[in-house]
């Protein structure tokens, strides 16, 4: 019977549709906001330089302004969320600690990149720190909820020197605070959010890993973390965020490091093809072989930094005398260890990785946290999907996902981040919060 | 004379809206059709018998020349997946299908000849450059002229057959954004132009009138593949070089399906003031399968694209009345369903489509006898469907179509 109301009705409104409403189309139902369990009154971002917004190989106020906790804060806004204060650079030194550009494409595809070192927010007035020239300081530093530290670790985030270390750390701390050796975890857990997004530990593997598994002895946090001490330091830092209860949040792990096109760009195939040579093999250093060196082989990667090395003339003393060799295409001339990331530094670093993430899940389901395995994400887009029209795949430049360094995403792929983070949150927490229409982000800029 | 009528005609402005029916199909080709539900196969109004059932064409007494032109404005809305609250609208520009039909036949001859020249299937859809599935489209312009002379036979009083040759022209432009950025952030862009080739068809009907009171028609329209050949590619991609080496292409080549129709209409005149139509059409969009753009060269890499369309055949069903108030007025009022050809996973921004449920007015006045004025309103409001476009490379979200259009046609008698 009612059917048949809203049938007549319909039909009523139909006839006279034109009279009584506007030429617009109109939508049967209003879109559905929700915050289900959560308090987004005050939002708090913990992590590294992908919670910075750190991309291009630098921290700039493009890159600030879309990180993925200022679009988490944008959606959040729409269900009652509350304001979110980044530490940005200023306008006169927008491009912050400087990045890298693409200047130009070659006809073989080669990228031309080029450092940007205008406009930086680098101090010249005060002595640089162990992690690199100082910054400009935030001046509302009390205030700051995107917590994003490029650089720092879960090691890291308990060491009370930090603030001496890190200029990106140092220029969120009062000098006060410096000379009070105020730790990370203590600026964080002060903070008291009502909820927040804990995206830590990547550093604690992929700095071992970026080095092409080479600690360097001056620089504490250039291993990988122990494990006992990962737990400890992890655990005291959630505990502290999630405040006995009070706070709810997400919690994100560590993505398997040759999932990102920093280790899968360049290979032998891609250098063959580059050159034109499709005999040539690369060599590197391999103290287990004969005469040092040995062919690469499936499962050695060489890092995205090693490209601007490979094949330069260098002079190699041999018992014949000294000749030019071209670096890496020659066993007597082979890349150095810190230029590859071999299959054995791979497995380490993949037995690391899982023992970590399965620590950080751990703590997430028992503190009852939302979780995105964010290593199953990267593993699961390998091969690349397609979104709006848009192809998408972990490749350089390429992908339209990773920026210019090959590590850190770009404004779309932190979005799509930022929506995958919403997706889980709703679920978890029973909310709806909107999602945003990632293809108003750019990608890599192609000159 | 004649090519002088007809090039007035190719340069009018033919277009009309994806609102207006089921796929790309237009459902506007005869004022007094259009306002009442665009009934007209089983009944016997005007010269516009030569699109609506050329069978009928010979039981009109009198000679005549028709010019109708209808004003359509259609929007479309979209808003994205929830949890998504994107949300876009069309920028249509204003449609005007035309019609235009003329016959002649000495008075007491059981033969009448005639033209007509009419819009069929056209669809112009604008989303912008801005909107999250510029991907998919910009923008959308597709248009098909068919001219039909047509020869119409009055066997007797109650039995009539009538045929005409389709002779279908046609033009397509199609505009997408391309997902490359240049060091300003400007999106590229790919812009498809040509005109279709011609090519030919046939429009054949009968029409009886077994009693005063009831009389029935049915038409059968074939299928005309628009086919264009050479048509232009045009690009703005970001200048380096390995992207422009994925971009080479500048003619493309594509076919478009203009379906057959099947009409059976009925007419019942309880009264000599009073006519009840009802007309049940089926249109052939199975023979829509899938969208496919060959090129001369690659864009993006590829040598072609190949999207799925896969439509179904659909029905349309149609009621209208008219009744005559006095010599100088006829009013008339009724409307249609048209069932949806896209099958759901397909849905496109291009033909965002879905059951439209139409409404419709009009009235004629006859200024004098010769000259009659038909005046018509018809309201199209297609459902709102969601769909992922899944199958058919489309643009995932929740569509809303409506459309206004108001029509005028002059009929001269002689």
């Amino acid at each position: 019977m009612k059917n048949i109301f809203h049938k007549i009705g319909a039909a009523l409104i139909l006839s006279s549709a034109f009279f009584f409403t506007g030429c617009e189309p109109e939508f049967e139902n209003d879109i559905t906001v929700s915050r289900g369990e959560l308090n987004l009154s005050k939002y708090v971002a913990v992590g590294n330089s992908l919670t910075a917004g750190f991309q291009d190989n630098g921290l700039y106020l493009e890159g600030q302004v879309y990180s993925y906790p200022n679009i988490l804060a944008n959606q959040f806004s729409f269900a009652g969320g509350g304001a979110f204060v980044q530490p940005y650079f200023s306008e006169a030194q927008s491009n912050g600690s400087g990045y890298i550009r693409l200047a130009g494409i070659s006809a073989t595809g080669s990228p031309t990149l080029a450092p940007v070192t205008t406009n930086l927010a680098v101090r010249t007035d005060a002595q640089p720190l162990p992690g690199g020239p100082r910054l400009t300081k935030f001046a509302d530093a009390a205030k700051v909820q995107n917590w994003g530290v490029p650089g720092i670790s879960v090691l890291s985030s308990a060491y009370n020197e930090y603030g001496n270390v890190n200029p990106y750390f140092e220029r969120l701390l009062t000098d006060a605070e410096v000379t009070a050796k105020t730790t990370y975890i203590q600026k964080v857990v002060a903070t008291q959010p009502t909820f927040f997004s804990l995206w830590l530990g990547n550093n604690d593997v992929l700095t071992y890993a970026t080095s092409g598994g080479v600690a360097v002895a001056s620089n504490p946090f250039s291993n990988m973390t122990p494990v006992a001490q990962f737990q400890a330091i992890y655990q005291q830092l959630a505990g502290g965020l999630v405040q006995g209860g009070k706070a709810k949040g997400i919690v994100m792990n560590i993505p398997d490091v040759t999932s990102v096109p920093f280790f899968t760009t360049v290979t032998q195939a891609s250098v063959r093809r580059s050159t034109g040579n499709d005999q040539l093999v690369i060599y590197i250093r391999d103290e287990a072989a004969p005469n040092g060196a040995r062919p690469i082989a499936d499962g050695d990667y060489i890092l995205l930094t090693t490209q601007a090395n490979l094949g330069r003339q260098d002079d190699v003393t041999l018992p014949s005398g000294t000749v030019k060799i071209p670096h890496g295409f020659h066993p007597a001339n082979p890349l150095n260890d810190n230029e590859v990331l071999d299959k054995v530094e791979v497995a380490e670093i993949k037995t690391r990785t899982s023992e970590l993430n399965a620590i950080i899940e751990q703590t997430a389901k028992s503190a009852n946290l939302a979780f995105f395995d964010v290593h199953a994400y990267f593993n699961n887009i390998k091969s690349g999907f397609s979104m709006s029209g848009i192809n998408y795949s972990p490749a350089f430049i390429t992908g339209n996902l990773f920026s210019l360094d090959g590590v850190h995403l770009t404004p779309r792929g932190y979005a799509i981040i930022a929506n995958e983070m919403i997706t889980r949150i709703n679920a978890h927490y029973k909310a709806t919060i909107p999602t945003i229409d990632v293809t108003q982000f750019r990608a890599v800029l192609i000159p | 004379m004649k090519s002088k009528f007809l090039a007035f005609l190719g340069s009018a402005l033919l277009s009309a809206s994806i609102a207006t029916a089921g796929g790309y199909q237009v459902n506007l080709q005869g004022q007094k059709q259009i306002g009442m539900g665009h009934v007209g196969t089983g009944l016997v109004l005007d010269q516009s018998s030569i699109f609506f059932n050329p069978g009928a064409l010979a039981h009109l007494r009198q000679n005549g020349i028709q010019l109708g032109v209808s004003a359509l404005t259609s929007k479309i809305a979209y808003r994205s997946l929830s949890p998504g609250i994107s949300e876009a609208r069309t920028d249509n520009p204003m449609g005007t299908p035309f019609q235009a039909y003329a016959s002649y036949g000495a008075e007491e001859s059981p033969w009448r000849f005639g033209i007509g020249v009419y819009t069929p299937y056209g669809s112009t859809v604008n989303w912008g450059n801005y909107w999250q599935g510029r991907f998919g489209l910009n923008e959308l312009s597709l248009q098909a002229i068919y001219i039909q002379p047509t020869v119409s036979y009055r066997i007797s009083d109650r039995f009539g057959v009538g045929a005409g040759l389709i002779i279908s022209t046609g033009s397509v432009n199609l505009q997408r954004s391309i997902p490359l950025q240049n060091a300003f952030g400007e999106e590229g862009h790919i812009e498809l132009d040509g005109k279709s080739k011609t090519a030919l068809g046939f429009n054949v009907g009968v029409y009886a009138r077994p009693i005063d009171k009831l009389s029935l028609g049915l038409t059968y329209r074939s299928k005309v593949d628009a086919t264009v050949e050479a048509g232009d590619v045009t690009f703005r991609i970001p200048g380096a070089a390995p992207v422009a080496a994925q971009f080479t292409a500048t003619e493309f080549d594509a076919t478009l399906p203009l379906p057959d129709n099947i009409t059976l209409g009925i007419g019942f005149m309880p009264t000599e003031r009073l006519t009840i139509g009802a007309d049940i059409q089926r249109v052939g969009w199975g023979a829509y399968k899938a969208l496919r753009f060959d090129f001369n060269g690659i864009v993006g890499g590829q040598d072609h694209t190949e999207a799925q369309r896969n439509y179904k055949d659909s029905y349309i069903y149609r009621l209208g009345v008219q009744y005559k108030v006095n010599e100088m007025l006829t009013v008339r009022a009724g409307g249609y369903l048209d069932k949806t050809p896209v099958r759901s996973g397909y849905l496109t921004p291009e033909t965002p489509d879905a059951d439209s449920r139409s409404v419709s007015g009009g009235l004629t006045l006859a200024l004098s006898e010769k000259i009659d004025l038909d005046l018509s309103f018809s309201y199209i409001n297609k459902k709102e469907r969601t769909d992922l476009s899944d199958k058919s490379s489309g643009v995932p979200g929740t569509y809303k179509a409506v459309a206004y259009i108001p029509g005028l046609a002059v009929n001269y008698k002689f």
